[in-house]
């Protein structure tokens, strides 16, 4: 069983690998390709890969046609940042309660937090959408900030949840007998122990609201147009040129997959405390 | 003025009843040690002293006045955590003054506080390190500490020593002995291990199933077990019980039949039976059973010699005995050899109930 | 009792019960996530009760009953949407989790151990489904995309084709930019799942005699049950959220070939206003999630009470 293991399973395993490296990322250097590529050597068949074909003309296009990249980016860091703090600072007591205090109903609580990461946006877009025109908080930033913590919110909950559940009891029991307080102990002890999982959820809850569309879509018109808007509407506009396409949606792909490879622990950890713990 | 009293207790998880009407009277500045096999609901009891949990009916006096509705805290305990429990991103010193700055204690005192805490248990040197620079010993020492420094009026040390090596163990034991003698706080301390039980209490309380088997001092318990369970439990090695039936065929010489074999008992023993037809238990400690001369014959099933002295497990036509020799002595397994045993420290216990049968005055 | 019983003076030693602080930990967050999905969500009930219309910034509600939902019933662009979604759901998930597992069987072994491996099935879970359908825009572009150039080279086909432009087609093609997006999620879940089995089973199943297939066949499927099960309710649930692909690939088309219930849904609220008719759908879509969803929590928790 050793011997045929060796040679044509490992040949096999490699190939199998092979093959899944190419799969995952292989669109994506693509995209990044051709991002740097002339319109010419896009447009060629097959394409024209020689060191000439290479620019990065179409970066400065994006940029300087389309304003309206520069300022999605800025709504989009500003929306996704303000939404994924108030989704901490909001779940993580909710998630300390469910995980250690007790709560009647916890279980039907859990269900109505994990039911609201499951239903399609538009479920709730529509009356949002009636409520916030009758506000006049359509095409505002604050909206988006508001709207995107109704699937945040949950993702945090979530994940936090599943972390606590796993600290030892005995620290929390120790601080009860020195004496502190549920809210002592939550912000003294568990918080400061928590700093791993805290950054996973934030990671998550960035991610989500840096790449959500839906809502941004229905909700926003020119003022708080975020960056996959601006990437729609681009691909709309400038159909043929293939080049700057893609260049606009590297921009917008840029930082995440930067965050992915550098937090790639952090957000594996993150996986795992909201996926196995139930 | 009792310290702490326990009266009815009872603790029921769901259905399951863990501690069933548990009665204690815990003296002031009383070493007590709850000791048990696991299950018995030793933990349990001293989660309920301790306000961790509420116990589902009784009482929990403290200095006369029912703590039952007060927080840890509010009864003034600080308790010693099986695995420690050290807040791992504070230092030494930030664990041990965690209470004292919750209670707004100046700078000043906590330092000074902390200070002494920490040369009594010679961890002055590592104040500023983490937990997880510290070795077992020293962790155990801090959450010593951090229930020291609070100068609480009682100490609950849930089996504290159990992640430890043996030797550790025993040092810790003595220290933890030597600090009570000084501080003179009560005490209550949760073991499985008898020996340890024995070796520094002022009284053990031996719980089995929920119920205090018997509350006593260690000679108490060693010598004049309650029910055969705790002669079972308590002692190394673990006695050996005979079933026996009282035979008075013989009026002027009644003996006890176990087996095919026969043990001799006093006269004032057979009074004190009176008229039992029935099964009764009977055991001795191993220290007064002795080997050699005349005597009984029996089988040498096993001989374990354990420095100090030798144990011999004989196997003889009543059943098995065990008995203790001082020094080493070498007999070989499987050979004959003759045993005797000094009736007045025969104990006896009634089959059914496991009660025992009082034949002293 | 006792004599010895005073109770003590209210008051002193400070008895916080865990009970009455909790609601204040989780007050906030509920009251938002009351706002944001409880209340829509009934809003969404009765506006799928009326006729709504929105017209020149005013919102009129007659009331129409069941209506709407009547006409669902008959409506032939639904039945064709469910259809789509049915089939749709039924491929996606299929493919996802027998890629998903085939790549956490692959990740597993010891061969690929290297945690580069992990990252690269991080990357197309992160980037955003937008970004990614434009990406695929272009991979599907009949004239020059690379799909075509590839195959082209390849020898497969002798000429471009057009890979959105067959409504059937178009929808398999959606399809498969969705399951390279989704795979990785799953994948990540098995391996977990994987990882959890003890070494010490295939260990003793080796010294059983056992083949590499067997050991397959009765420890790891059997261990990965739940996985499984939870892998297929999941994706099923995200399968019914498509929608940035669906409009940035094809918009619906061609000739309502990708049209989705979740796309319908947008579209016949936002493109044709018909509020009320488009609150009726996505109820439906909200009852099939939240059935789905209850069944995952079974899942995860097999004896666990309602509430506590």
């Amino acid at each position: 069983m050793a011997a045929s293991q060796s040679i044509l399973g490992r040949a096999g395993i490699v190939l199998a690998l092979v093959v899944f490296v190419f799969a995952a990322t292989g669109p994506i250097v693509w995209l990044l390709l051709s991002s740097v590529l002339q319109q010419q050597a896009l447009t060629s068949i097959p394409p024209d890969l020689s060191p000439s074909s290479f620019t990065l003309a179409n970066y400065l296009e994006v940029f300087s046609s389309a304003a309206q990249l520069g300022r999605a980016i800025i709504n989009s860091l500003i929306v996704a940042t303000f939404t994924t703090a108030l989704a901490i600072i909001l779940g993580a007591p909710a998630a300390y309660a469910l995980a250690r205090l007790e709560i009647k109903h916890a279980g039907t609580i859990l269900l109505m937090v994990l039911a609201a990461q499951m239903f399609p946006a538009i479920v709730i877009a529509i009356p949002l959408f009636i409520t916030a025109s009758k506000l006049g908080l359509i095409d505002t930033k604050l909206l988006l900030i508001l709207v995107y913590l109704s699937f945040n919110l949950p993702i945090v909950i979530w994940v936090l949840r599943g972390f606590f559940m796993g600290l030892p009891l005995g620290l929390e029991r120790a601080a009860r007998v020195d004496g502190a307080s549920p809210l002592q102990t939550f912000l003294r002890i568990v918080l400061p122990i928590s700093l791993p999982s805290l950054f996973a959820a934030a990671i998550f809850a960035f991610i989500e609201a840096w790449n959500e569309f839906f809502f941004a879509l229905i909700m926003t018109r020119q003022t708080a147009q975020t960056v996959p808007l601006a990437i729609s509407a681009f691909a709309g506009q400038y159909q043929t040129m293939f080049g700057q396409m893609m260049a606009a949606a590297a921009i917008s792909v840029a930082p995440i997959i930067l965050l992915t490879i550098l937090l790639r622990n952090t957000i594996l950890r993150g996986f795992a405390d909201g996926m196995l713990k139930g | 003025m009792p310290s702490i009293e326990l009266i009815d207790i009872n603790k029921l998880y769901g259905a399951v009843h863990v501690c069933k009407g548990i009665n204690l009277t815990i003296a002031d500045r009383e070493f007590v040690t709850l000791l048990g096999s696991s299950g018995c609901g030793k933990t349990t009891t001293l989660n309920m002293i301790a306000g961790l949990d509420d116990p589902t009916s009784g009482d929990i006096l403290m200095d006369g006045r029912r703590v039952n509705d007060l927080e840890p805290v509010g009864r003034d305990v600080a308790m010693v955590f099986q695995n420690y429990a050290l807040y791992p991103h504070m230092t030494v010193a930030g664990n041990m003054g965690f209470n004292l700055r919750l209670r707004n204690f100046s700078p000043a005192e906590i330092h000074e506080r902390v200070g002494a805490a920490a040369s009594a248990l010679d961890l002055s040197h590592v104040l500023d390190r983490y937990p997880n620079q510290l070795s077992g010993g020293q962790q155990q020492r801090v959450a010593i500490g951090r229930a020291i420094v609070r100068h609480p009026k009682v100490f609950l040390f849930d089996e504290p020593f159990s992640n430890l090596d043996a030797a550790l163990r025993n040092r810790m034991r003595a220290e933890v002995k030597e600090l009570h003698l000084r501080l003179g706080v009560t005490s209550i301390f949760v073991t499985h291990d008898q020996e340890e039980a024995l070796s520094i209490s002022d009284r053990v309380a031996i719980m089995r199933d929920g119920s205090v088997e018997q509350f006593g001092t260690p000679e108490d318990v060693y010598a004049n077990p309650e029910t055969v369970e705790v002669a079972r439990f308590i002692g190394t090695p673990q006695v050996e019980i005979l079933e026996c039936v009282i035979d008075r065929s013989n009026e002027s010489n009644t003996i006890l039949r176990c087996g095919s074999a026969s043990l001799p008992i006093t006269a004032r023993q057979a009074v004190a039976l009176g008229a039992r037809t029935e099964k009764i238990l009977v055991t001795i400690r191993p220290e007064y059973v002795t080997i050699g001369g005349q005597g009984t014959s029996a089988i040498i099933r096993d001989v374990q010699p354990i420095g100090p002295s030798t144990l011999v497990n004989l196997g003889w036509k009543g059943g098995a005995i065990m008995a203790r020799l001082n020094g080493i002595v070498r007999l070989t397994v499987g050979k004959t050899a003759h045993f005797s045993i000094d009736p007045i420290q025969l104990m006896f216990f009634d089959k059914e109930s496991g009660r025992r049968i009082k034949t002293k005055s | 009792m006792a004599e010895a019983t005073r109770a003590l003076p209210l008051g002193t030693g400070h008895r916080t019960r865990h009970a009455r602080v909790a609601p204040l930990f989780l007050a906030p967050a509920l009251i938002v996530l009351a706002l944001l999905l409880a209340y829509p969500v009934l809003y969404s009930i009765w506006l799928s009760l009326t006729d709504a219309s929105l017209s020149a910034g005013q919102l009129d509600t007659p009331f129409s009953g069941l209506d709407n939902y009547r006409q669902l019933i008959g409506d032939k662009s639904v039945s064709a949407a469910l259809l789509n979604t049915l089939y749709f759901t039924v491929v996606e998930v299929i493919g996802v989790v027998v890629l998903g597992l085939l790549t956490a069987l692959l990740l597993n072994h010891p061969m690929a151990s290297w945690s580069g491996f992990r990252v690269f099935l991080l990357l197309p879970w992160a980037i955003a489904p937008v970004a990614n359908a434009v990406l695929w825009k272009w991979i599907y572009h009949s004239n020059y995309g690379i799909l075509n150039s590839l195959l082209l080279q390849l020898g497969l086909i002798d000429q471009n084709v057009t890979w959105l432009g067959d409504p059937f087609r178009a929808l398999n093609m959606v399809l498969l930019v969705d399951i390279w997006k989704s795979t990785p999620f799953i994948a990540i879940l098995f391996l977990a799942a994987l990882q959890n089995i003890p070494k010490t089973l295939y260990r003793a199943a080796r010294v059983d005699g056992a083949s590499t297939f067997e050991a397959f066949r009765f420890i790891t499927l059997p261990s990965l049950n739940t996985a499984i099960a939870i892998a297929v309710i999941l994706q099923t649930i995200w399968s019914l959220r498509v929608f940035d692909l669906i409009f940035v690939l094809t918009k619906g088309g061609p000739a309502d070939g990708t049209v989705v219930m979740n796309f319908l849904a947008y579209r016949v609220t936002f493109n044709f206003l018909k509020f009320g008719y488009g609150a009726a759908l996505a109820n439906v879509i909200f009852l099939a999630s939240l059935l789905l969803s209850i069944i995952y929590v079974r899942l995860m928790n097999p004896g666990a009470p309602r509430g506590r």
